[in-house]
């Protein structure tokens, strides 16, 4: 029997990119479903759409995450090839014939099949106090025998903390575009860049070609992160969740931070930590400028310095605060910061970032 | 056999480099190459390394033992336009006045006015 019944479903925030989809249009399809794609970190499926001429036209179909999807009790088989259905989405920037789906109806009983709705909220786990090591140390992974990650940032877009609270999307694209100068500290140069991408809508994203989020963005990633600490070899390793299974080492072995303009430039940088107390305190250089350090597209040059501080105040919140000081692209270092959430009891999730994902798929250049 | 495996891995070393990825910082920051000239049948060949230290845009035109340094580099961010002065070892005065377009794009442009000595022309580069 076939779970004809209404689902609800995760919208991820990488799904449903500004970048990608354009959220002031709708479009209404009916077709034939021709291939369904259950892949993470995007499923697809593909319909055939007759127009009122009779010509055919093929469609690619984005609609979430197969594994925040199962979660909901959708599966590979809640729909099938031949079904005809109603879709209504948001079509996608551009000429392709692509779109992300927010409901698909059977289109003979009339049947919705699933409706997207707001990402959930991850569980929180119980009121717990902060787990440390034997020595007393505070861990930033999981209880000895547990497991469990770090997920939700309770805010999308790092801004300077003195500006009050600014309003934006998920993405960083800024409510009111006159808020530009609140955002940050920047030299003209700067502002007129961030002021364009905003106005963009954030089209050349680097993160949209599947290049790594450094700095600060790679704690705003949809999949979470974890901390893996290996105090025998003096480092920790964080492994993040939403950006291609990529990997960090903070060395806490004593080492001194290399000089920012000898250190081979990557996008991650180099990391020395110490502990100061219960806080995890970060010196970060080294970053080249391919990518965007955090939603919204603010710019940094190679002279980016970071100092991010990590605290657990609880088993269920690390409070990350970094100060940004990058003297070609700000006037004056400035703070800013959010907390995030631990999420118990399981893994972080597999994903990988796969550009122009559905002409992969489908295998046929029409979409575009 | 050995200079033709040598060869052969030479030539595999370079199809493996990877094209440059985008600058996303200052967008002078980089090279840029392109041409510039009188006319549309004569145009000269011309190449620009520009970095921004924070409070100006230093750099060079056609690096190497011919390199002419720049003198200035003025840029208003709010319309990106961009005015390179330089001299020549001849003691001839560039002045070249564009405007950046394309500002996010991988492969931005200036296109505009050149003037070197008494020689009007345009240019057009691109980063590269």
């Amino acid at each position: 029997m076939r779970p004809y019944y209404l689902l609800l479903f995760a919208v991820s925030a990488f799904a449903q990119s500004a970048a990608t989809y354009d959220s002031s249009r709708q479009v209404k399809l009916t077709g034939t479903v021709t291939k369904i794609d259950w892949a993470n970190p995007h499923a697809f499926f593909f319909i055939d759409v007759k127009d009122a001429a009779g010509a055919v036209a093929a469609w690619a179909l984005e609609f979430g995450n197969p594994l925040d999807l199962e979660k909901d009790s959708w599966t590979r088989n809640s729909l099938h090839i031949g079904d005809a259905v109603n879709v209504e989405g948001i079509p996608a920037r551009g000429p392709r014939r692509q779109a992300f789906a927010k409901s698909v109806t059977l289109a003979k009983t009339g049947k919705k099949l699933f409706m997207a709705a707001p990402r959930k909220p991850v569980s929180a786990a119980a009121h717990e106090p902060t787990p440390r090591w034997p020595d007393g140390q505070a861990r930033l992974g999981p209880p000895p025998g547990k497991k469990g990650y770090w997920n939700a940032p309770s805010a999308n877009a790092l801004v300077d903390s003195s500006a009050g609270k600014i309003a934006m999307n998920g993405d960083g694209v800024l409510k009111n575009l006159s808020d530009v100068d609140r955002a940050a500290p920047f030299q003209p140069w700067a502002k007129s860049v961030y002021e364009y991408r905003q106005r963009t809508l954030l089209k050349d994203d680097p993160l949209t070609r599947c290049l790594p989020p450094g700095g600060p963005r790679q704690f705003q990633m949809p999949n979470g992160f974890q901390f893996i600490e290996q105090r025998e070899l003096g480092r920790i390793l964080v492994l993040l969740g939403g950006a291609d299974r990529n990997w960090r080492v903070i060395y806490t072995d004593g080492r001194p931070q290399g000089q920012a303009d000898e250190v081979v430039r990557g996008y991650y940088g180099n990391s020395v930590g110490k502990w100061e107390k219960d806080t995890l305190v970060v010196d970060v250089v080294g970053f080249n400028e391919h990518f965007w350090f955090a939603n919204g597209g603010l710019p940094h040059t190679e002279a980016l310095h970071l100092t991010e501080r990590f605290t657990r105040p609880d088993l269920n919140t690390l409070k990350y605060e970094v100060m940004v000081d990058d003297p070609r692209t700000y006037t004056r270092p400035w703070n800013g910061g959010w907390n995030m959430q631990w999420v118990p009891n399981e893994e972080i999730q597999e994903y990988f970032c796969e550009e122009n994902v559905e002409a992969t798929l489908s295998g046929k250049e029409s979409y575009k | 056999m050995k200079r033709a495996l040598g060869w052969a891995c030479l030539a595999i070393g370079l199809a493996m480099i990877p094209p440059g990825s985008a600058q996303q910082g200052h967008p002078l920051t980089g090279t840029w190459s392109g041409d510039w000239g009188a006319t549309s049948t004569q145009r000269n060949h011309v190449t620009f390394v520009m970095n921004w230290d924070g409070k100006n845009v230093t750099g060079l035109i056609n690096p190497g033992p011919d390199s002419i340094g720049l003198t200035s580099v003025f840029v208003d961010p709010t319309t990106w336009t961009v005015r390179i002065e330089a001299d020549t070892k001849d003691k001839l005065h560039i002045s070249a006045e564009g405007k950046l377009e394309d500002l996010g794009s991988y492969h931005r442009t200036i296109k505009g006015s050149w003037t070197q000595g008494s020689t009007k022309g345009d240019f057009k580069i691109a980063r590269d």
